[in-house]
């Protein structure tokens, strides 16, 4: 499930310029972390539910990439 | 009292007195036409030059591209012409708000995404610009956190309410979440006016923040839900609700998501759509109106009382799409798209989004095998950040409709 989160993340952080990364960390927070703002998370949302049906922002708010692991384990 | 903090900027790190402030205006020889800067403050300066010294500004987004400015039919030649002016010294705030609200009829001119595809320009003059605007002893106070984009309508708002009450102003607008938090606290802030979606984002929230005693929300659809969670963590806030436009500023503040229609010689209600008469409208583009006195708002309502006449907002009649606060219009980003050689036909939409209110979505028929990326850099010399579709699909066709219309649902 990490692998094609980070593949989303690196679809979204190119859509906007930033660098690919190898690896992504529970801890990494989505907005200092991993730069995005309120576009990109929004971006986010609809290529995380396009790929697992679920809206990560539907039941409150989604700060870490632990935050939307837990979400998708649901 | 010229010690008070005028403004506070995170991107350039700086902070500037009132007492600064001053010192610039006295020092100002050859003022711009134009105003087309990055710097939160330089732009401050430039309004308020403008102002004082009754010279007429045109006022353009920072992010505008070379195309979208050809569009505005500006000369780019001309956005460094300057005028003259002899700077009279000013001593003191109050002096310098005497001056300025002394200059009722000074223009300024902005910008808005018309509903046709081709922007259009509105002219304010300082007396409709701070309509709404109130000035008082008991806002003396005050400390304004600024969330909006300086050059737009609302953003206007919130600094002319704050600088002819000589408050400080503390700029959020696109700060990181915890930069805003940490300013609302260490700044003490006081007043805050910004989008829904602006507020969204600060979640979640973990602290109490009781220096806030108002925040306003405006710029998209009102959202109940939202400002109930508000409540619980600015525990000392009013809640209001605005409803304002590029073309007649600020012109009705709701409960909640219910509008009161106290005067029917500015504002009537015709077949659900909320019309403005012109006498609240800035100098612009005037073939919209009907019978010569009637602005269509393009705002569907829904009328839930008929004496006094109450109603809440319902939908855009028009196709523009609300992204957080911002409206792009479908058909100019269409335009920009089909400009690519490698695009045969495109199709934009907004799709619901929790985040933004809506999201760009564009479908795409290209048989030249270009990528999401390609397009997308392509759009990036062309149109201002929040127009470029963050989604794009490319499909094999694209529905039409029997008038050869893109089908719009």
């Amino acid at each position: 499930m990490l692998d094609k989160l980070l593949e989303i993340v690196n679809t979204v952080r190119n859509n906007k310029g930033l660098a690919t990364l190898s690896d992504l960390k529970p801890s990494q927070d989505l907005r200092n972390d991993l730069g995005f703002d309120s576009l990109d998370l929004a971006e986010l949302t609809v290529r995380i539910e396009k790929e697992y049906g679920i809206d990560i922002f539907a039941d409150g708010f989604a700060l870490t990439v632990s935050d939307i692991l837990a979400k998708l384990a649901k | 009292m010229p010690d008070k903090i005028f403004l506070h900027d995170y991107k350039s790190g700086k902070r500037y007195t009132y007492r600064q402030l001053l010192e610039d205006l006295n020092a100002v020889s050859d003022l711009e036409r134009y105003c087309y800067k990055q710097d939160l403050y330089a732009i401050f300066l430039a309004i308020i030059a403008a102002n004082l010294y009754q010279i007429d500004l045109v006022l353009l987004d920072a992010d505008f591209s070379y195309e979208e400015l050809q569009k505005l039919r500006i000369d780019a030649t001309k956005l460094c012409e300057k005028e003259h002016v002899n700077a009279s010294f000013i001593n003191t705030i109050d002096e310098l708000v005497g001056r300025l609200t002394g200059n009722q009829d000074w223009e300024l001119t902005l910008f808005t995404s018309g509903t046709t595809g081709i922007p259009k320009s509105v002219t304010h003059t300082f007396k409709s610009l701070t309509r709404a605007v109130r000035i008082s002893s008991r806002h003396a106070d005050d400390v304004w956190g600024f969330a909006y984009n300086p050059t737009h309508i609302a953003g206007l708002q919130v600094f002319y309410q704050a600088l002819l009450n000589g408050n400080t102003l503390i700029n959020l607008f696109s700060a990181a979440r915890h930069t805003v938090l940490d300013f609302i606290t260490s700044f003490q802030i006081t007043n805050i006016s910004a989008t829904p979606t602006f507020y969204r984002l600060l979640f979640p929230l973990t602290e109490l923040y009781p220096s806030v005693k108002r925040l306003t929300s405006g710029g998209e659809k009102f959202d109940g839900a939202l400002s109930e969670k508000l409540l619980d963590f600015f525990p000392n806030a009013k809640l209001r609700n605005i409803y304002a436009s590029t073309e007649a500023g600020t012109m009705l503040e709701g409960v909640g998501d219910i509008f009161v229609l106290n005067d029917e010689n500015c504002y009537r209600i015709v077949e659900n759509e909320l019309y403005v008469h012109r006498s609240l409208l800035g100098k612009g583009d005037t073939t919209s109106l009907e019978d010569d006195e009637w602005y269509p708002t393009g705002d569907l309502v829904e009328l839930i009382q008929e004496d006094p006449k109450k109603f809440r907002f319902l939908q855009r009649k028009n196709e523009m799409i609300n992204v957080g606060g911002y409206k792009v219009n479908p058909l100019e980003v269409e335009e920009n798209i089909c400009i690519h050689h490698a695009v045969k036909q495109a199709y934009v939409y907004g799709k619901p989004n929790i985040l933004l209110g809506n999201i760009i979505i564009a479908d795409i028929v290209s048989d030249a095998g270009i990528t999401e990326k390609e397009l997308r850099d392509f759009l990036q010399s062309r149109l201002q950040p929040y127009k470029i579709p963050r989604i794009m699909n490319f499909v094999s066709f694209i529905e039409l409709t029997r008038s050869g219309k893109l089908k719009r649902t």
